[in-house]
């Protein structure tokens, strides 16, 4: 992907960034390194644990990490190719085509990303699986296996493919449709121009989409150890449970396996180019006689999934409400008691989202502005925290806040709850935060300060507005990761704090389906409002 | 376009102070009995309310996994807020256990439970027990055709028709127990033969009890109640449990248990709250709610389930199981079962 021709984006926007006159900033970098080293505290605590102890060191370069590491790779390369495809593919139809029903598919499609991969490889098994749900009520034999990386390439694209779809998607509003509209007048396809103008244009979000996909797939968990291929991750944490030098040693391989990841995107990837006039409404590719395919495609693809996940829990669900149960702590006895859970998983998704977001725009102006040797440690530090299992992380912070004299008052509590996500997640904002920053055409700034607007002005009144879209974009994926965080959040919450995601674990854990069944839902239903409001209904036109 | 071109300098605001509202928010209270609990919130939660409301105690828990939280322990060390540890397993309270981070209990709560299901040093006491059983499915084996052994389970006819959930925490307590009773080679040539043999592995028990009654696989080596709660759920499943006829190490009864933190700054307050869990009323819980066998004496197992001594079961110490657990992972990683 890296191998595509220079994009020829630059033409909507005759000023460079990189070529900017003004003075630059002096605390932008500071301020940068100072967020990424926040960023870095996991990583650097495996860093120094690996340092004092010989043995942690010795682990993670011997022989033993070969097989796992070769299997991650391998399911995180495929898992990103199928999003990167899916995504693209979507989020062009709904925006530049006359495909019949696109405001339900925009509000749809980026929903796969909040249902829990454990529940999804879950939901696989149960429908699948001989003697499953498809057997059983379709009547269909002889299903194709569904364990092992099959099952786990399956289940981690239609749920991850959202990354993909919505910086696309986000970055496709922005497109001036001038380009598009000069090749069609030259008599270009629908096709070519596709291939010629908008793909090169979408460069740099379908690579940072698709590194975030990477990323989610060498630290995913809960899918590749329900559908049983033994990644790194699987092997991580069996490790912690018994051999905490193994399991240390294998998680510094993971955040060093991002940072080598990172450095090989950086190093292809161009920064993401201005756009230019936005005002304009995006040019709408008729689709004629492929209209009944598309839709078909685009349809399968949320039936998959999303309707059949959801399909499975409803099943559930229903099944346990219809029929009661005579235990005391059933659900469908006392929905109310979501009501707290449901509360905490917004207030922390929300926050986390704006933390996250906030925090890693000053990387993302480095990046974007001065790219320079600091921008890319920044922006490697914040990648790498993404790659990092959820428990090394939280097990880093418990060691460095109680530690840390006064940094123990907020150990336990929902503040570090939050620093956790956002360090976690904080590589979701940050790629769409830098396709925000670059949405900024220069010459408006220069213009703002020709007509003596401080820099405070210039940047609520000219930038910000402009990088909303963008900004929203990363803030949802941040939102809706969190929504259903778990490793982290089990060790890391006050005691007594439920999320929605902590209740599913819960009932999942002990088969408890119709119980887990309603809170899935409830999940998957809030994300979808949350969403909707916060993110799809304010970014203009996606 | 419109609403996205406007600067929202109240909704930024509101977000500003949210933050602090939740910066100020971080002082919890003292005066809650902190619980971390292992077994997870649809198992214990009910009764812990109960006990927050008989005694007027404010608690305050964390539901995690068992190991999860020995390890949580672990690296928080002198500085854990926790009171009390409630473990699914024995194996994980061994493991905090052998940190020194467990306060002794006193004799006159120790000697409520049998002298096989509390720690000899005193560090915990079990609270329900579980076996461990075979599950089958008996539309496709007969009861007449079961096996009659843990050990003709990896032989001919049955060999890899069985299935297991190497990473689940009960499976690894069961072949800890056999290190520990036949040592280190016989556990070794059990599992090698069952990896020979390739049986199906899954994620956990559930799983192997779900596969079990939609007819996947046949037989699987599972605790006791996942299929009393199946069966609950779905009354018409073809599975069924199955134990071993003589005392074998397959009918193990492993415990879940509960200790008080050392550093805990209310052992009082602890120590109630481990005379309520052996009480009569949170007992029948275990029995009634989550089909478990009660430990304290006095409280009779529900008439739904066989009698614990229908199916001999050994004695092992669990204490021994903490450091045992590392060798059992490595011996079945070796194996090949993942």
């Amino acid at each position: 992907m890296s191998t595509l021709p220079p994009a020829t984006g630059d033409v909507g926007a005759p000023t460079s960034p990189r070529r900017r006159l003004g003075p630059r900033p002096g605390w932008l970098t500071p301020s940068a390194l100072a967020v990424a080293l926040l960023f870095a505290a996991p990583l650097v605590y495996l860093l120094v644990r690996a340092a004092i102890d010989h043995e942690v060191a010795v682990t993670a370069v011997g022989s033993g990490v070969l097989a796992p590491l070769r299997r991650t790779v391998l399911l995180a390369t495929l898992v990103s190719t199928g999003a990167a495809i899916l995504g693209t593919g979507s989020a062009w139809l709904v925006t530049r085509t006359d495909l019949p029903g696109r405001r339900v598919w925009r509000i749809l499609l980026p929903l796969p990303l909040v249902i829990p991969s454990f529940l999804g490889a879950f939901a696989l098994i149960a429908a699948f699986a001989p003697g499953g749900l498809v057997e059983d009520v379709l009547g269909v034999r002889n299903l194709p296996q569904v364990r092992g990386i099959t099952g786990s390439v399956l289940v981690l694209t239609l749920l991850t493919y959202p990354y993909v779809y919505l910086p696309v998607a986000a970055r496709l509003n922005q497109l001036p449709p001038s380009l598009e509209e000069a090749a069609r007048l030259f008599g270009r396809r629908p096709t070519e121009v596709f291939r010629e103008i908008v793909l090169p244009q979408l460069k740099s979000s379908i690579l940072a989409g698709t590194l975030l996909v990477f990323l989610y797939t060498v630290s995913e968990f809960g899918a590749v150890q329900l559908l049983r291929y033994d990644t790194f991750t699987r092997v991580i944490f069996t490790a912690f449970k018994t051999d905490k030098t193994t399991a240390l040693a294998l998680s510094l391989d993971l955040g060093l396996l991002a940072l080598l990841v990172v450095v090989l995107e950086r190093l292809s990837a161009k920064a993401p180019r201005t756009s230019g006039d936005r005002t304009l409404r995006g040019l709408e590719v008729r689709l004629g006689r492929w209209r009944a395919a598309a839709t078909a495609a685009i349809g399968s693809l949320t039936l998959f999934a999303l309707a059949a996940p959801v399909g499975v829990l409803l099943f559930w669900a229903g099944r346990g409400l219809l029929r009661g149960s005579d235990r005391t702590s059933a659900l469908s006895s006392d929905l109310g008691s979501l009501l707290i859970p449901a509360l905490n998983t917004a207030q922390m998704s929300v926050l986390a989202a704006v933390v996250a977001t906030i925090g890693v725009l000053p990387i993302a102006y480095l990046t974007v502005r001065r790219r320079s040797r600091a921008s890319h440690v920044a922006n490697a530090l914040v990648v790498a925290g993404f790659a990092l299992p959820g428990l090394a992380i939280a097990l880093a912070l418990v060691v460095l806040t109680l530690g840390a004299g006064p940094l123990s008052a907020y150990y336990q509590t929902p503040t570090l709850l939050v620093f956790a996500y956002a360090i976690h997640f904080g590589a979701q904002a940050l790629r769409a935060g830098e396709v925000a920053v670059a949405s900024v055409p220069g010459r408006l700034d220069d213009a703002a300060r020709a007509l003596g607007a401080g820099r405070v002005r210039r940047f609520v009144t000219v930038e910000l507005p402009l990088m909303t879209p963008g900004l929203l974009a990363g803030a949802g994926l941040v939102l809706l990761s969190t929504m259903k965080e778990l490793p982290a959040t089990l060790l890391l919450a006050p005691p007594g704090f439920e999320t929605l995601a902590t209740r599913i674990w819960n009932a999942t854990n002990e088969a408890f389906l119709a119980d887990a069944s309603i809170a899935g839902l409830l999940l998957i239903a809030l994300s979808g409002v949350l969403t909707w409001f916060l993110v799809i209904r304010r970014s203009a036109a996606l | 376009m419109t609403t996205a071109s406007r600067p929202r300098p109240a909704a930024l605001l509101a977000m500003v102070a949210l933050l602090a509202i939740l910066a100020s928010a971080c002082t919890g209270s003292s005066s809650e009995l902190t619980i971390y609990s292992g077994r997870s919130q649809n198992l214990i939660g009910p009764l812990l309310d109960d006990f927050a409301e008989e005694t007027g105690i404010d608690i305050a828990v964390k539901y995690a996994d068992s190991a999860e939280l020995a390890l949580l322990l672990a690296e928080e060390g002198e500085a854990s807020r926790a009171d009390v540890f409630i473990a699914q397993n024995p194996g994980a309270t061994a493991f905090v256990g052998d940190e020194g981070l467990l306060a002794e209990l006193p004799t006159s709560l120790l000697d409520r439970v049998e002298s096989g299901f509390r720690s000899p040093s005193g560090r915990w006491i079990g609270l329900s027990g579980r076996q461990r059983v075979l599950v089958y499915n008996e539309d496709l084996v007969s009861e007449d055709e079961l096996p009659a052994s843990i050990d003709e389970v990896v032989e001919a006819p049955y060999a890899g028709r069985v299935a297991i959930a190497p990473q689940n925490g009960s499976f690894q307590d069961f072949v800890s127990a056999m290190v520990i009773e036949r040592g280190e080679d016989a556990a070794r040539r059990w599992l090698q033969a069952l990896a020979d043999a390739d049986a199906p592995t899954y994620a956990n028990n559930n799983a192997i009890v779900e596969a079990v009654s939609r007819g996947e696989i046949e037989m699987g080596l599972v605790n006791h109640y996942y299929n009393e709660r199946f069966l609950a759920e779905d009354p018409s499943l073809p599975s069924r449990n199955h134990s071993f006829p003589q005392e074998d190490l397959g009918n193990l009864v492993i415990t879940s248990s509960v200790s008080i933190i050392g550093t805990s700054d209310q052992p009082e307050d602890a120590q109630r709250f481990v005379e309520f869990l052996l009480s009569e009323e949170a007992q029948r819980y275990f029995s009634d709610e989550t089909f478990e066998y009660p430990l304290a004496a006095g409280v009779e197992p529900s008439t739904d389930l066989p009698a614990l001594d229908d199916a001999p079961y050994p004695h092992v110490d669990f204490d021994e199981l903490g450091s045992t657990l590392e060798l059992t992972t490595r011996l079945i990683t070796e194996a090949g079962l993942t």
